[in-house]
């Protein structure tokens, strides 16, 4: 785990040097944090020391002027830094390690000691932190080391953030087999806690780590600026800001300095934070199916050429040709080559990773933001690559639909199923409500969900799964598509359900006679609904047949490997020939 | 939904009578309200002493001290301050409305605010109006709000003192004295209220945006979004329906959860802007040592968090239909 864990370390430190904004803010930190250490110790002024010069504007002699005692503002801001990173420092250890602590013992322990420290993070997120730390501060600031105090008062309020986190993730570590490992072989609650545990939410917490001792800049400098933080003679960033209040118009450097330098520090700390938790856990290219995904210049070409040709072959309802989808140096789909005919059938199989899905979505203009296609697709005469999301309108529910894998993310969870029907009805032409029920009932008899009416006034959270995947196999039939595309539609489902779910999509798709296709890793689904097989291996179709010769006759080595992986083909044919 | 709610409310009043019972324990072990008054010179007579005793009623055990401050809590009697002639309560219940307003105002400016930009921003990531929107929420959060405050105050100061009339209103909550008439009254306040709540709003505004957005591009990249591109929805009805609807579960949790935050603002910006509301009396008790008065203000922000707790999760139930059927 040790070696497995500094190559992790390692990756994540790569990318946050590759991330511009949090190195540059990183490096921007670490100049103020040396600057707040080492310049006072080089800088002529003390922050205490009083000059002849009073009020003057920033010159050479005081770079960032003087206050009306004539103290150099330059010293008294390198003072205030120093007091304002170190109670930040001192409050984020303060705040992580109860954090840490109690977070880790709710999550692992859980019931009532789970209960009682969830209580007390939500007694402590029911009081403003500020009045309460005002008033514990008030009390700390007379006594001697005030730092101290100020950061221990601070820390005491501000440790639920990082509670919660670390009790959450722990939560969800807890049953996993590496603790029950680790119980078994005898090590003590605390060893698990602390050597097992923790060590897997160390990113979660060095990320809130980092954000909290912004926040704690923020909140030592308001305390301060209200008068209940550092206390003079001694100064902090928020209690010059203070002092400045009414030179803002008059001697503005000494309202200005002090409150652009907190800025500068927080805002360099955000982004750190922000640059570390990408680096954590790297977010791949923001999605948006809302926008036209890009094309290479050369798919245009190839595009116009398909154009030309598919006039020759007029039989087939969607032509895939020379597709490929590459991220970045990487080629998920190599060119393929696909043709369905109206009302056929299509089967695409492959292992998972073998870019069946990326050609699905290919079909319907919907690849992942970050991915580059190449190729034409033609349905119905008709070049479907580059278009807006306005012309994808004309083709998507009403002549192509799609099914997709998981039936519990596909439909909206806050609308009832009747107005997710009326969605789509809507369409084509305005309907009213009771002509759209009536439709939606209609069409949820027709995938043999029984109770219709009363299930169109519920939401997709009280239906079982099977019933949501027909209810996504109704919604897609609304407008008799040409080409319904389903990827997976059964892989989320059990077995028992599967059989269902399948015979209720063959029965919709033979009743409309739209053509299909049927993405999937079961060859054994395959056999019962497909007219022809694609085999994809690797990015590339590796064997195309009619469905009976390539049960019988597999070309490809790969394909014969598929069949004989699984045995249920066999047994299934078996069963069914009497 | 009554049962939820009467449930939640239920599970409000515990919080509540906890949240008392912490508070009065860490305010009464760690604060001595007369301390001032033990250290001043020359020093006062014992005798004095032990009469402020009695009357604050110091001398007893803190569970019995905790029962009567409850018992006179429940008549509205918010017990002793150390300013013999101040009563707390008439004097809170004055400065509540004036913090009240502020709060409010800021927060369905802030929140109207965010779930624009940060909608915007998501539907738009890496691109023209996102490329403003976030580094401005960045900048915003790392703004202290006691320097916005000081900032726009002493500008608008300069901008009134430049062009010889007052545009903006920047010392107090109404002017002194008050106008009579109902209208310009209202307008008055009005006037007050706007360079306060537009430091309030500001700052809470880069928070909940970065939220919203956050929220709105994983929604984004959701399957049921997909779904409805694939069903052929027009962009309008899937931001709409499909993407900003579920979004606004998460944002209303956030501002339900931030509220004891913004108290603390409003505490930063009236102090700024020398207002008599709660921010005010809070400063002074502390300075005064009134440690009930101090815990009056605890428990009035407390249960006004406890109260817009209970309203966020009536919202739940409006927005999220998982909510509302699971609990009732």
């Amino acid at each position: 785990m040790g070696e497995a864990g500094a190559g992790k370390l390692a990756v994540t430190f790569g990318r946050f040097v590759r991330h511009k904004v949090g190195m540059s803010a990183l490096c921007v930190l670490f100049v103020v944090i040396l600057t707040a250490i080492f310049l006072p110790m080089l800088w002529p002024y003390d922050h205490a020391e009083i000059t002849p010069d009073l009020s003057q504007s920033p010159s050479l002699a005081h770079p960032m002027g003087t206050d009306t005692l004539g103290r150099d503002l330059l010293a008294l801001v390198l003072r205030g830094m120093q007091q304002s990173l170190l109670i930040a420092f001192s409050v984020t250890i303060i705040a992580s390690l109860i954090g840490v602590v109690l977070g880790v013992v709710a999550g692992y322990f859980g019931s009532l000691v789970d209960a009682t420290v969830m209580r007390a993070v939500d007694l402590v997120l029911t009081l403003p932190t500020l009045a309460l730390a005002a008033f514990l501060g008030s009390l700390v600031a007379g006594r001697g080391v005030s730092w101290l105090g100020l950061a221990m008062v601070l820390g005491s309020l501000m440790w639920t953030s990082v509670a919660r986190l670390v009790r959450g993730v722990v939560l969800s570590l807890r049953e996993l087999a590496f603790v029950d490992a680790a119980r078994v072989m005898g090590a003590s609650s605390t060893r698990i806690m602390f050597r097992h545990l923790v060590p897997n939410v160390s990113d979660h917490i060095v990320v809130a780590g980092t954000l909290m001792f912004g926040v704690a800049i923020l909140a030592e400098s308001s305390l301060s600026f209200l008068g209940f933080g550092v206390q003079p003679p001694d100064t902090s960033l928020g209690l010059l800001v203070a002092n400045a209040q009414s030179a803002v118009l008059t001697r503005p450097w000494l309202f200005y300095f002090p409150g652009l330098l907190i800025i500068t520090i927080v805002l360099s700390v955000n982004y750190v934070g922000e640059g570390l938790r990408e680096a954590f856990n790297p977010k791949s290219a923001p999605d948006n199916p809302l926008t036209t995904p890009r094309r290479t210049a050369r798919s245009r070409r190839t595009g116009t050429r398909e154009k030309q040709a598919q006039a020759s072959q007029p039989a087939a309802l969607l032509t895939v040709r020379d597709l490929s989808v590459r991220f970045g140096p990487q080629t998920a789909v190599k060119p393929i080559n696909l043709e369905i005919k109206p009302g056929e059938v299509l089967a695409l199989v492959g292992e998972s990773g073998s870019g069946k899905s990326l050609t699905g979505l290919s079909v319907v203009g919907l690849l992942p933001t970050n991915a580059v296609g190449t190729g034409s697709v033609v349905f119905a005469g008709n070049e479907l690559t580059d278009l807006s999301f306005e012309q994808w309108r004309e083709y998507r529910g009403r002549r192509i639909a799609m099914i997709l894998q998981d039936p519990s993310t596909t439909l909206n969870p806050v609308l009832t199923i009747a107005t997710q029907f009326a969605d789509s009805m809507r369409l084509t032409s305005a309907v009213n409500r009771t002509e759209a029920r009536r439709r939606a009932a209609e069409l949820m008899e027709s995938v043999a969900i029984k109770d219709a009416q009363a299930r169109l006034d519920q939401y997709p959270h009280q239906l079982s799964g099977g019933m949501r995947q027909r209810i996504a196999i109704a919604l897609a039939m609304v407008h008799d598509p040409d080409l319904i595309i389903a990827d997976e539609p059964t892989t989320a489902l059990d077995v028992t359900v599967q059989a269902q779910v399948m015979a209720t999509l063959a029965m919709a798709r033979e009743r409309t006679g739209a053509a299909m296709l049927f993405i999937t890793h079961d060859l054994a689904l395959v056999a019962g609904i497909a007219d022809r097989v694609a085999v994809m291996y690797q990015g590339d179709i590796v064997e195309e047949q009619d469905v009976f010769s390539l049960f019988d006759n597999p070309r490809s080595e790969y394909t014969r490997k598929l069949l004989s992986l699984a045995p249920r083909i066999s047994t299934d044919s078996s069963v069914e020939r009497p | 939904m009554v049962q939820l709610i009467f449930r939640r409310l239920a599970s409000a009043v515990l919080v509540l009578l906890l949240a008392s019972i912490v508070i009065f324990t860490v305010i009464s072990v760690s604060g001595d309200p007369l301390a001032e008054l033990r250290d001043r010179q020359p020093p006062v007579p014992g005798s004095v002493i032990a009469a402020e005793e009695a009357r604050l009623g110091l001398t007893d055990p803190l569970p019995v001290r905790y029962l009567s401050w409850l018992q006179g809590l429940v008549t509205g009697d918010f017990g002793p301050s150390t300013i013999a002639t101040r009563d707390i309560g008439v004097e809170l219940g004055s400065r509540v409305g004036v913090t009240l307003r502020l709060v409010i105002l800021a927060i369905i400016i802030a929140l109207v605010l965010s779930l624009l930009a940060g909608t915007v921003s998501a539907l738009h990531q890496r691109r023209w109006p996102d490329l403003i929107l976030t580094p401005s929420a960045f900048i915003l959060l790392a703004l202290p709000s006691f320097w916005l405050a000081v900032l726009l105050k002493q500008w608008g100061i300069a901008f009134n003192n430049a062009t010889g009339y007052q545009t903006f209103y920047t010392v107090g909550a109404v002017s002194v004295p008050a106008p009579r008439e109902f209208l310009p009254l209202v307008a008055d306040i009005a006037g007050h209220m706007v360079l306060p709540t537009i430091v309030l709003a500001l700052t809470h505004f880069a928070t909940w945006s970065r939220y919203q957005r956050a929220a709105v591009a994983e929604g984004l990249a959701g399957d049921h979004v997909r779904f409805a591109v694939l069903k052929g929805l027009s962009r309008r009805r899937i931001v709409g329906s499909y993407v900003v609807r579920p979004a606004l579960i998460p944002i209303v949790t956030i501002v339900a959860l931030d509220l004891p935050v913004v108290f603390s603002g409003a505490v930063i910006t009236e102090t700024v802007f020398q207002w008599r509301g709660m921010g005010g009396f809070l400063l002074e008790s502390i300075a005064l040592r009134d440690t009930n008065a101090v815990l009056a203000w605890l428990l009035i922000a407390a249960t006004a968090v406890v109260l817009f707790n209970l309203i966020a999760d009536i919202l739940y139930g409006l927005v999220d239909p998982r909510v509302r059927y699971a609990k009732s």
